[in-house]
């Protein structure tokens, strides 16, 4: 049981790290961001290639962050500020592209194979009678932990958090009250890319293995999150993010034999959208 | 202080203002009344910039600011209370007067705020609760004090009465009397043509996107046939 626990702890935390950048962008610009998850892949990637030729860990994931987090605000600067008027699907289209672009790139930059992210990691593996969590589990526990922490303070302390949510309330209005919306919306994806990438780095490393589609299945995966969450809201994909996880790990572990468990995820999103179309913490939409 | 040449807004192929001139100097109220649908939102909201203009030209404080980002409109004292109040929702009562005061110094923001609790002590009572939870007459008092905090110095109001009861209406135009007195120049579109003209200085009678009367409003008031054809009282 607290093993179980303790899987969807790291599974949901993983979750978290991707689904709230998709959830920033979302509540904003109110569309579905799915190149995200490019990056999510992009992270990992660059951070393996930059441990491979010599570079410490920790330099490696600082540069591989802040180049995620321009390469993000380089999509939006680039290609979806010039389609915000053209309704959500244009965007939605080109996202799509945007993904399987990105994909194709990254295999010929580093081949299609999978490789090892073969570092170590300064932390002990947690071992007890009925419990056992690696060293790089353990990690990914601490780095969200701090990571909900520091948006949080981020979003509800400091003037560029008041202006996000701001944007995220009523964009069309927030420039009216002398918010520089565009500047905004780039910091929106500065910080959402970044997450991203240092999601894909944690999965990366807890999974001892990175590759170019990595990120496929966490798109769908954070897809379901910002859904189940509510659409725009970062408390909601937190809670969304860990709920899952533990549907997930619980329903695995005792009728893993009836369904896989991405299956399980999206069953577990139609379910609740039928008794609560707007998500945990969505707004009613009529 | 600010002039409106030939403005014209278009959503497609549907004429929404056509060629709509006036301006307004220092301290003045200029209301601009008509029927739903005749330009009056669009009007304003070209002027703050939260719609493109087609053709025509907006002046203020000497500057041409047709083509200018709101946000950079705001930096210069241009500020709204849009239709419907728009409150941000899921932010409390104090972090929307937050927003909209972070362009100005921590000293004259914790003024500002202290006077919009003033004028407004409901919402001094309110102040951590989340904007969505208010009752229709405090949103449209938040979505005041939001226009008031910044560093105003023209004024927009679109349809502050629109929706209220009539205590609450005749409360609204008591603080747009306030801040007439304090000198405040102020734009206000307005469907309750009789209270719009007890407070103008300025009227201008819109119909199908266009400018059909303006004037004083006792002139237009003094005219039997106006009263009828144009103001509806």
């Amino acid at each position: 049981m607290l093993q179980n626990i303790v899987n969807a702890l790291v599974l949901g935390s993983s979750y978290v790290m991707i689904a709230v950048g998709l959830t920033l962008v979302y509540g904003i610009l109110k569309i579905l961001h799915i190149a995200h998850a490019g990056i999510y892949a992009f992270g990992a990637l660059f951070a393996v290639y930059l441990c491979e030729i010599g570079l410490p860990l920790v330099f490696a994931v600082t540069l591989s962050l802040i180049l995620s987090a321009l390469l993000g605000m380089i999509i939006y600067k680039g290609f979806y500020k010039h389609v915000l008027d053209r309704g959500r699907i244009v965007p939605l289209v080109m996202s799509v592209g945007l993904f399987a672009t990105m994909e194709d790139l990254y295999r010929l930059m580093w081949g299609p194979y999978k490789r090892p992210f073969d570092v170590y990691i300064d932390l002990p593996d947690v071992m007890t009678m009925d419990l056992y969590l690696s060293s790089r589990g353990l990690l990914m526990l601490i780095v969200t932990a701090v990571v909900i922490v520091l948006l949080y303070l981020l979003l509800m302390r400091t003037k560029l958090g008041k202006s996000l949510r701001a944007c995220s309330n009523d964009l069309g209005l927030a420039g009216a009250f002398g918010i520089n919306t565009d500047r905004s919306v780039a910091f929106a994806f500065l910080i959402g890319s970044s997450l991203a990438a240092l999601g894909g780095i944690l999965v990366g490393l807890y999974d001892n293995t990175v590759y170019p589609t990595m990120g496929s299945v966490p798109s769908y995966k954070a897809f379901v999150v910002v859904v189940l969450g509510g659409f725009g809201s970062i408390r909601g994909a937190v809670v969304a993010s860990y709920i899952l996880a533990l549907v997930e790990t619980f329903v695995v572990y005792y009728f893993g034999f009836l369904l896989p468990r991405d299956a399980i995820a999206f069953l577990t999103m139609i379910l609740l959208l039928m008794f609560k179309p707007e998500g945990l913490f969505g707004k009613v939409r009529r | 202080m600010l002039e409106v040449e030939k403005l014209c807004v278009r959503y497609g192929k549907i004429t929404a203002v056509d060629g709509v001139s006036f301006s307004l100097n220092e301290g003045e109220l200029l209301a601009i009344v008509g029927a739903n649908g005749a330009g009056k939102t669009s009007t304003l909201n070209a002027i703050m910039g939260l719609v493109k203009p087609h053709s025509g030209r907006i002046v203020f404080d000497g500057v041409d600011i047709t083509h200018l980002e709101p946000w950079k409109r705001a930096h210069m004292g241009i500020s709204i209370v849009p239709e419907g109040a728009r409150p941000f929702a899921d932010m409390t009562v104090i972090e929307n007067l937050e927003v909209a005061a972070m362009n100005i110094d921590k000293a004259e923001a914790k003024r500002k705020m202290e006077w919009v609790f003033e004028l407004f002590p409901r919402l001094a009572e309110r102040k951590k609760q989340l904007a969505k939870t208010l009752s229709g007459g405090e949103k449209q008092m938040l979505a005041i004090a939001r226009a008031l905090v910044g560093p105003v110095k023209l004024l927009i109001m679109d349809e502050v009465s629109l929706g209220l009861m009539p205590r609450l209406v005749t409360e609204m135009f008591k603080i747009i009397e306030r801040l007439k007195r304090e000198k405040l120049t102020m734009l206000l579109a307005e469907q309750n043509t009789k209270k719009a003209l007890q407070v103008a200085d300025k009227v201008c009678v819109m119909q199908n996107g266009s400018i059909v009367l303006e004037g004083r409003p006792q002139d237009l008031l003094d005219s039997e046939e106006i009263k009828k054809a144009y103001l509806g009282i």
